[in-house]
């Protein structure tokens, strides 16, 4: 049960998506989301924004999660060894509420570099598509660069197309 | 009928009124020397604040559409004749004769286009646009920062070519982007943090402001900001009739 399809039968350009620099601020990339997806009424799975470098290497994604947390007030953050109970999240979600205008909007000003997704992992357009797959669920992705000689970074792989040509496979049998 | 601010729109409002004001003045509604509403009245016409207000008249008086004359009110300016059009290079125009330089590309990458970028270059908020900024160094020292900004769809292999020993318009020529005409803006401005720490000076100090728009036919292909050390080096500007404007003033005659 193999598919034939390669990476670069499903990739898609890295056109579709907005593209900003590591310098801009979370504020500047929430206004991106909106002209480029929410006003635009296009929806397209992930919503996400490419991250860059100044020589236009990839560096990582921003996805609204992403932002989100990135929006969320310092004190809430678990530590990676005390994790909070979930009953306790219910109430600290009530007080992020009430600070949100007064410490959030302080936090959107950090550059988007602080709070991306980085980018470690790669796709060559030559790959089986079943090793997008295993990348995106080894490294919980939604999306995954597709690059040519680990150097020059040539589209987009999707969950979605990744599950369509795997899911087809399984139909046919 | 009254243009009006609209809120659900997601550029800044200042940047709106600013756009509204720069149309009534192309379009000859407020015609040269006509003097603008105040302060208060533009307020209360287009419900924003005046703080609003104070930003887009500064950035229509930097940008050469209007003047401030103390004690009487804000009048629309003369622009520059259309009929004079720049032929030099920025090169030409931004360094005297025999100086040596060498060129720094700081970033040559793409980004979506923000604020009065999308007007400036008619072009979509969701379109990709392409960025360089790059440092001109005589004698060791950086003298001018360069800031340009291209709308991808007009020259994809841009983002993929040398820029270090290629000129921009050689790049061009190359791909068949012909640029006809030169908007300028040339100013005085005040250097940010980051500015400042390229020019090894102090923040705020002032500097020499070159704003320019190249088109090709009616189409904004390029918008670049330079800012120069304004102790070092002069300006020298040279002006061309185009052809086109040379039949055209004939025919006057």
């Amino acid at each position: 049960m193999q598919s034939d399809k390669k990476i670069k039968d499903v990739m898609i350009g890295i056109f579709e998506y907005p593209h900003i620099p590591y310098w801009f601020s979370i504020d500047q990339a929430i206004r991106i989301i909106k002209v480029s997806f929410i006003s635009a009424k296009k929806y397209p799975e992930p919503l996400a924004i490419l991250v860059f470098d100044e020589k236009y290497n990839l560096l990582g994604t921003l996805t609204l999660k992403d932002i989100l947390r990135g929006l969320e007030p310092r004190f809430m953050r678990p530590t990676e060894k005390a994790q909070p109970y979930l009953e306790e999240e219910k109430e600290l979600s009530v007080i992020w509420d009430t600070l949100f205008a007064k410490e959030s909007r302080e936090l959107a000003k950090k550059s988007v570099s602080e709070i991306m997704a980085p980018t470690k992992v790669f796709v060559e357009p030559d790959d089986p598509i079943a090793k997008a797959a295993y990348l995106m669920i080894h490294h919980d992705l939604v999306l995954l660069p597709v690059s040519e000689e680990k150097k020059k970074f040539v589209g987009l792989v999707r969950m979605t197309e990744v599950f369509d040509e795997l899911s087809n496979a399984i139909l046919k049998e | 009928m009254e243009e009006l601010i609209r809120r659900e729109n997601y550029q800044k409002l200042y940047v709106q009124l600013c756009e509204i004001m720069k149309r009534k003045i192309e379009n000859k509604e407020w015609d040269v020397g006509f003097q603008i509403p105040t302060e208060e009245e533009l307020c209360k016409i287009y419900g924003v604040s005046r703080a609003t207000v104070r930003t887009a008249i500064s950035e229509l008086v930097r940008e050469g559409y209007l003047t401030r004359q103390q004690g009487k009110g804000t009048f629309v300016k003369k622009q520059m004749s259309d009929e004079l059009i720049m032929s030099t290079s920025f090169r030409e125009l931004m360094l005297e004769q025999g100086i040596s330089f060498s060129t720094e590309v700081l970033a040559h990458t793409t980004m979506m286009p923000m604020d009065n970028l999308i007007t400036l270059l008619d072009c979509p908020a969701d379109k990709h646009v392409i960025y360089i900024k790059r440092t001109t160094i005589v004698e060791g020292r950086p003298i001018m920062v360069q800031e340009i900004y291209i709308p991808f769809h007009i020259c994809p292999p841009l983002l993929e070519e040398d820029i270090v020993n290629n000129s921009l318009f050689g790049l061009f020529k190359k791909h068949k982007v012909d640029i006809t005409r030169i908007r300028n803006y040339f100013g005085i401005t005040y250097l940010s943090p980051e500015e400042a720490q390229v020019f090894s000076l102090a923040e705020g100090s002032s500097t020499l402001l070159l704003n320019q728009l190249f088109f090709s036919g009616e189409t904004p292909v390029m918008y670049t900001r330079s800012i120069k050390r304004s102790d070092s080096f002069g300006f020298s500007i040279e002006f061309k009739k185009s052809s086109i404007n040379e039949r055209r003033y004939y025919v006057k005659r």
